[in-house]
């Protein structure tokens, strides 16, 4: 009987994962900007959304909580991997070196992608949510309202907040920057 | 200030994203500055949707679902995760209670332990031509046990367990077995006797120790016999 409920849970579970996968790990990728990281993070979402699968009675959200998982899991990261920043910082004072990237991350790289970046960092969570999850590819504002079960009129507003933000804080490098 | 509200304006429609109306427009057509940072500003919203879409669009590794997949198959998800720290927090508590009331000193009234005594029965004789049939026993020697009845009941096996192991057993030879037992029915046949041998001897105070001088009589010395005799002879045979 326990072991049907499983197996039958473990089916439904792995039928959202080939969907709901790289969602996990493209909002990862979005918060970490590194892929390696990004793809540890989504697996561990994804591993914690199948232990509390048969707590979530409402299926449909699925999605929007995998969401949150992985976006808290890729926050935490990144705070902690800016902790141990600082403290080897401090102890060690190397000099500036950039993280290493892969051949991916360094071709899709230029200057204004890390302006970019910097300035994402320092929105507050609730703008970077939602303007990673409307830059995505295959996913309407309706979705995403649904999603992170906000209404559709604070997830435009929030989408426009957030560009405008990103707006003043890029401005001052929008003339000496070569935009692609 | 007419254009610069304009350009406030200007900035508001590039950040939506919409199209430009009303007029808007026709002022674009005139002011070329406000045409130039209507340009810049859509320039640098492209920039930021396009930095988005490239960060928010990575391509997913082809090992993080084969990945995932494997990990399911060594996750098993219990169903009832909440009972397990219930039960073990039940049986710690019941195992610490039981050890409580092993653990806890037993404070006995005198009135317990006297009711409690032990009753000290006399063992039965063993008739002095029996043989341990086994011969387990030493050479010369044989067991007997002193059965001792405790009147009360046990409380628990482990009572019982002890006091049934903790009889003394006295090891009595044979030849004094059986000179006991002799005894004893001499004892039976004469009571007085018996009576006589029982009773309790009066108490002596101990006198106190005088040592007499000794009584030692005048020595009165007598000639031996024959002296005389020898002592003439001796004279008459110097001269």
């Amino acid at each position: 009987m326990r072991e049907a409920a499983q197996a039958d849970a473990r089916r439904e579970f792995e039928e959202r994962l080939a969907e709901c996968g790289p969602l996990a790990f493209r909002v990862a990728r979005g918060v970490l900007r590194n892929t390696a990281d990004a793809e540890d993070v989504a697996q561990e979402a994804l591993l914690r959304a199948y232990k509390s699968f048969d707590r979530l009675r409402d299926r449909n959200r699925f999605r929007g909580w995998l969401v949150r998982i992985s976006f808290r899991l890729a926050l935490d990261r990144l705070r902690s991997a800016k902790r141990r920043e600082q403290r080897d910082t401090l102890w060690a004072k190397p000099e500036h070196v950039p993280p290493v990237a892969n051949a991916e991350e360094i071709a899709a790289s230029n200057q204004f992608q890390g302006h970019l970046d910097r300035a994402l960092e320092e929105l507050p969570e609730k703008f970077r949510l939602v303007l990673l999850l409307s830059a995505m590819d295959g996913y309407t504002i309706e979705e995403i309202a649904s999603m992170i079960a906000v209404p559709l009129g604070t997830v435009k507003s929030r989408i426009f907040i957030a560009r405008k933000k990103l707006a003043e804080k890029l401005r001052c490098y929008a003339n000496t920057i070569n935009m692609r | 200030m007419l254009c610069e509200h304009d350009k406030h304006a200007l900035i508001e429609v590039a950040a939506s994203g919409a199209t430009l109306q009303g007029e808007l427009r026709p002022h674009l057509g005139e002011c070329a500055s406000c045409r130039s940072t209507f340009d810049e500003e859509r320039s640098l919203f492209s920039a930021i949707d396009s930095g988005l879409h490239a960060s928010a669009n990575a391509e997913v590794p082809s090992s993080l679902l084969p990945r995932v997949r494997a990990q399911l198959d060594e996750v098993v998800a219990p169903r009832f995760r909440w009972l397990q720290p219930l039960v073990f927090g039940s049986a710690s508590v019941a195992l610490a209670f039981a050890v409580f009331l092993m653990a806890r000193p037993h404070h006995a009234t005198p009135e317990e332990i006297a009711k409690h005594a032990p009753e000290v029965v006399p063992a039965p004789t063993v008739p002095a031509t029996s043989k341990n049939p086994e011969g387990t026993s030493p050479e010369g020697t044989q067991s007997a046990a002193i059965p001792v009845r405790h009147s009360h009941a046990a409380r628990n096996s482990t009572d019982r367990h002890f006091s049934a192991s903790s009889n003394p057993e006295v090891l009595v030879p044979p030849d004094e077995r059986e000179g006991l037992a002799r005894f004893v029915a001499t004892l039976n046949q004469r009571r007085d006797f018996a009576a006589a041998f029982l009773a309790q001897r009066p108490e002596k105070k101990d006198a106190l120790v005088t040592v007499d001088p000794l009584q030692i009589p005048d020595i009165e010395i007598k000639p031996l016999e024959g002296t005389e005799t020898e002592a003439s002879d001796g004279a008459g045979e110097k001269h």
